[in-house]
């Protein structure tokens, strides 16, 4: 039978051309509206390390104002301060863990004529790497010899590698940046996770940074951090080393726990190093600790937008509109072809296989609304591309992924039928005797 | 094989109330080919209806092959539609997107035959009115006559009980009333029952039984004696 | 002609009118909310700034060579000096940022000392010596600008902040908000116990994060901070900035081998990338509010068309009977008007709880008074509009129908 009623249903649409086409048009611009938005949204929450969330976790310590939380009600800071970050990661008691900041060095390439460039570049501890699964086309990351012993070296994002070295193994070539040689050990494949989960804090869709370089290199040589950076109270002694010795946060810590119960045992560490420091006049505020995974992280930090999410409920409400066009249309048809519906109840057609017959001609409609939704969806993210065009990472946020594609179809099935219940209900209560003008 | 007995209809509104059917009894024995006549409103149209149990009746009861049929569900009723009764009517209602092969398949769909089967039923009946050349063409392309054909080929290829033809020939010209009227006294002389409704005298001749409705009452006789009573009436 | 019999008319037919109310009431909701951002974000990208954007412009100066704190000082003295006397510069300074720049230095000013809990108000800081003001072309309406005796360098290892200010208007106000009288030789307490005599206080001189409740709160601090990164910041005589761009930097890199010129932007561009996503959501909103109402006049049309042709018979009756053609085309306009009047009540309903939904959760302003009746006859009139075309073919309906059979 659902042969035959794919059969009538083909034959109802090519008689009825304008009609089908206008209703088909109808459902492809409100799922086009509304996927072009939740395409976004779902860019922009996207988890990049989703295979890992439940092993990494985000790092928080409150060693803020007594008299005043850092955020409301009762959040902690988003950073940690260089006495925490460097005490933790010594005690070593997560099967990796990670201090970064964000900084910028001027880059020298070889050549004569080449113009020096500043470059954004992270300042970590060797494991970010390994704990964030970033991957590499040539060489690797440095070790934690490497970072006790402040070598010069470096890893290079893709892009960066071809700027300077043409694209070719530069693992062992040297580069300068602010008058000192660094080793390249290190070169990166095209990785661009959107957001940056590991750092929220600036702009997460930037993308990550090109230059990597050991975090204790860093602090030695006074590189400042270019990126947030509060403090509560001013250093109590000047120059960078008051700097450092102060309850200023400007540095990011994740650490990686293999498991639930090692969650568990680190809160607690965490809680006693806390305790301690407690002694020592530190951490003024009740304990407050946090170990975020990285989708609770995005959650908190509200990478989506607010903006987005009003425009997600505009483009459901425009996807209503059309629907109300389609049943509109559907009415129309169904009230046309009366005489279809009577003549077949009159030959023996039950109610129920009236309506199996125009369910499957909306489901019809509905995949063809849905294709047509998914070329509408590709136009509005253009446009979207379009009047972002200033943001240079927009491109990242606006591509479909196959679930994307999945979801249009799906969503224009399921709008399709839905639009169809009411008229095809109605079209089903026709009696048969009355539009086939029996004298 | 058909039996009404006592079968009203009652249309009412919220103002109105109007009988349509009074008191119907009728009793139709296989094989047989009745007439049904009588002047507008006088409730034939409603008795086509409820024989073909395409409304429901008031009160009364009505039987098909010993089964009470009056009190059917909707589901139950299509079936039997389906199965039991075929109909033709005076516009043809051909579907105009199916050609004719498809279109005196339409009831047979509804009856869960396969491939096979359908398609021995189908071009039997075509054969049978003469079409069986044409299955590929769409109404469009046939004469009234040729129309009325595919109609009485889809209403034959259930085999069902009884043929109901409401005005069969009113649509077409003398010559493809003929030969559409020769077609039914063919069928029917083949065993076909047939109840026909009509308001041409000429037709009810070819019936071998007449029946005429006035008023919602039905009475048996030849038509000119009614019509005869009713002028002087 | 009586609203009665069309109305019963309608109502023994509600399906089709029904849908057309629907599609009105949602329309509506939607094309007053968007309408309420689009007026929020257009309200908010106008705001000024403080300074004089269309002849300004920015760059930073990097040094990757180590110098002494005192080679610093020499270095940007000197840069300054050459910059202040190219001919079409206005005025120049060297600050940590500038309005709308997305990042900067904020601190905590506080009534009393000591406290740098709930009492202290976040405040922009800009560094600036006595030249600041006319570089940022800042109206002083109080008090006066810096005497170039108040403007000191920074001293290495010492915190201490610099003992004058000049704050903004807002700033004042916040801290003062029963105050009638003038801010001028006030004091307020920064980083702690830090006291600093306010000696100006300017009209508008924006934070640089536009988005920031504090964004009209600002201080001008008399500090020059000799760091290895420093920003100018240069206002131009009218018209001469785009020359004045290229030049400047050239002569900056050739002057000192040791650092590089980079981030030359304007202030338009600055203001531009401050802006986008306003500007974005403002074109897209705008392009949905348009898209939205084609849509559902063109709901419109076709329904009211198929109306039409099922009452064909109808009509030409009502011809034959002697209505004029402006009579039919008249019901149908007051059919629509019905039907619209009943959808744009349901939907001013629904409009104005999609406002408070969203105020509520997404802190959109909420709407003005007059965006809902603007809307309710906007659409109104749409309606209208889109019948007319149906209504003048009912209108040439033949009354000889009435006589054929059907």
């Amino acid at each position: 039978m659902l042969r035959y009623y794919l059969k009538l249903a083909v034959l109802s649409i090519r008689g009825n051309w304008a009609l089908s086409s206008l209703m088909v048009a109808a459902i492809a611009i409100g799922i086009g509206a509304c996927m072009t938005i939740v395409t976004v949204r779902h860019v922009m929450g996207d988890n990049p390390i989703e295979h890992k969330n439940d092993q990494l976790f985000h790092v928080q310590l409150d060693n803020w104002n007594p008299n005043d939380p850092y955020d409301e009600p009762n959040e902690p800071p988003e950073q940690v301060t260089y006495l925490d970050s460097t005490a933790l990661l010594e005690a070593g008691r997560a099967h990796r863990q990670v201090i970064s900041f964000k900084s910028d060095r001027v880059v020298q390439p070889d050549g004569d004529g080449v113009l020096p460039f500043q470059q954004e570049i992270r300042a970590t501890s060797a494991d970010f790497f390994a704990m964030f699964d970033v991957p590499f086309k040539y060489g690797s990351g440095w070790d934690a010899n490497a970072d006790r012993d402040e070598e010069r070296v470096t890893v290079l994002s893709a892009s960066m590698n071809e700027q300077l070295f043409g694209g070719e193994d530069s693992t062992g070539r040297t580069l300068m940046m602010n008058n000192e040689q660094f080793r390249v050990v290190g070169v990166l494949d095209e990785w661009h996770p959107v957001p940056t989960f590991y750092d929220l804090n600036n702009n997460p869709f930037a993308g990550p940074e090109e230059i990597y370089a050991p975090f204790s290199l860093a602090v030695t040589g006074e590189w400042g951090s270019s990126g947030n950076n509060s403090c509560w109270k001013p250093p109590e002694e000047g120059g960078y080393e008051g700097y450092l010795a102060s309850e200023c946060i400007w540095i990011q810590m994740w650490v990686e726990l293999t498991d639930e119960a090692n969650k568990e045992v680190y809160a607690q560490f965490l809680d006693d190093y806390v305790m301690e420091q407690k002694q020592l006049g530190r951490f003024p505020r009740a304990l407050n600790n946090r170990l975020s995974t990285p989708a609770e992280w995005m959650v908190n930090r509200e990478v989506v937008d607010d903006t987005v999410s009003v425009l997600l409920a505009l483009a459901v409400l425009f996807l209503v509109v059309c629907l109300l066009n389609t049943i509109g249309l559907l009415l129309a048809k169904v009230i046309r072809r009366g005489n279809d519906i009577s003549l077949r109840r009159a030959l023996g057609a039950s109610k129920s296989e009236l309506f199996k017959q125009y369910i499957v001609e909306a489901g019809i409609i509905g995949i063809a609304g849905g294709l047509a939704g998914i070329a509408m969806t590709w136009l509005g993210l253009r446009g979207i591309e379009n009047v972002f065009a200033d943001y240079e990472f927009i491109s990242y946020l606006v591509t479909m992924d196959w679930e994307m594609v999945g979801l249009a179809v799906l969503l224009a099935i399921v709008s399709a039928l839905a639009a169809a219940l009411y008229p095809t209900w109605q079209a089903c209560r026709v009696s048969p005797a009355s539009t086939l003008r029996i004298q | 094989m058909l039996k009404m007995t006592d079968v009203s209809k009652i249309y009412r509104t919220d103002t109105v109330e109007t009988h349509a059917l009074r008191g119907f009894s009728l009793t139709v024995e296989e094989g047989e080919f009745v007439s049904v006549t009588g002047p507008s409103g006088s409730g034939k149209t409603t008795f086509l209806n409820i024989a073909g149990l395409l409304e429901e009746l008031t009160s009364g009861t009505y039987e098909l092959d010993g089964r009470d049929i009056s009190s059917l569900n909707d589901k139950q009723r299509s079936r039997v539609r389906n199965e039991k009764i075929g109909f033709i009517f005076q516009s043809f209602n051909l579907i105009p997107e199916l050609n004719v092969y498809d279109n005196v398949d339409v009831p047979l769909r509804y009856r869960g035959f396969d491939a096979k089967e359908r398609e021995r039923r189908i071009m039997g009946c075509l054969e049978r009115v003469g079409l069986a050349s044409r299955p590929k063409h769409f109404p469009a392309q046939l004469s009234g006559g040729q129309q009325q054909r595919v109609a009485i080929a889809r209403a034959l290829a259930g085999e069902p009980r009884f043929l109901l033809a409401d005005e069969p020939t009113g649509n077409l010209d003398t010559h493809m009333a003929d030969s559409v009227l020769d077609l039914l006294t063919e069928i029917n002389e083949a065993g076909t029952t047939i109840i026909m409704v009509t308001h041409e005298l000429t037709l009810a001749d070819r019936a071998n039984r007449n029946l005429f409705v006035r008023d919602g009452q039905i009475h048996d006789g030849p038509p000119e004696l009614h019509f005869a009573t009713a002028a002087n009436a | 002609m009586d609203i009665g019999p069309i109305w019963r008319a309608m109502l023994r037919n509600k399906a089709g009118f029904v849908l057309i109310a629907l599609q009105m009431a949602v329309t509506l909701t939607i094309i007053v909310n968007a309408f309420g951002i689009i007026q929020e974000r257009s309200g908010r990208v106008a705001r000024d700034s403080g300074i004089d954007e269309a002849n300004t412009f920015a760059f930073a100066s990097v040094l990757f060579t180590d110098y002494e704190r005192e080679q610093r000082k020499v270095l940007i003295d000197e840069d300054l000096d050459l910059i202040r006397n190219v001919p079409g510069v206005i005025n120049a300074v060297a600050s940590n940022s500038f309005p709308l720049r997305q990042g900067g230095w904020s601190m905590g000013v506080a009534l009393e000392p000591g406290n740098q809990g709930p009492e202290s108000v976040g405040t922009a800081i800009y560094f600036v010596d006595e030249h600041g003001a006319e570089t940022f072309d800042v109206d002083i309406i109080d008090g006066k600008n810096f005497a170039p005796g108040q403007v000191t360098w920074s001293i290495e290892d010492d915190n201490t902040w610099p003992a004058y200010g000049i704050i903004t208007e807002a700033l004042g106000k916040e801290m003062w908000p029963d105050e009638t009288g003038s801010y001028v030789g006030k004091t307020v307490f920064i980083n702690d116990t830090d006291p600093v005599n306010i000696v100006g206080v300017v009209d508008t001189l924006q934070a640089p994060w536009e988005s920031w409740t504090g964004v009209e709160r600002s201080m001008l601090v008399p500090q020059r901070r000799p760091s290895e990164f420093v920003r100018y910041i240069v206002r131009a005589e009218p018209g001469m900035r785009d020359r004045l761009m290229p030049e400047i930097e050239a002569m900056l890199a050739a002057s000192n081998k040791d650092r590089i010129i980079r981030d030359m932007t304007t202030m338009d561009e600055v203001r531009k990338l401050a802006y986008v996503g306003d500007a974005a959501l403002i074109k897209i909103l705008s392009f949905v509010v348009l898209l939205l109402t084609i849509i559902t006049s063109l709901g419109i049309v076709g329904l009211a068309s198929f109306n039409v042709s099922r009452r064909t018979r109808q009509i030409g009756i009502r011809r034959a009977l002697g209505a004029t053609k402006p009579a039919i085309v008249r019901y149908f306009l007051i059919e629509n008007s019905i039907i619209s009047a009943i959808g744009l009540v349901v939907g001013s309903a629904l409009a104005i709880g999609l406002n408070i939904v969203m105020v509520e959760a997404f802190s959109l302003e909420p709407l003005a008074w007059y965006v809902i009746p603007a809307g309710v006859i906007a659409l109104w009139a749409v309606g209208q509009l889109a019948v007319a075309g149906p209504a003048r073919r009912a209108s040439n309906i033949s009354p000889a129908i009435a006589t054929r059979s059907s």
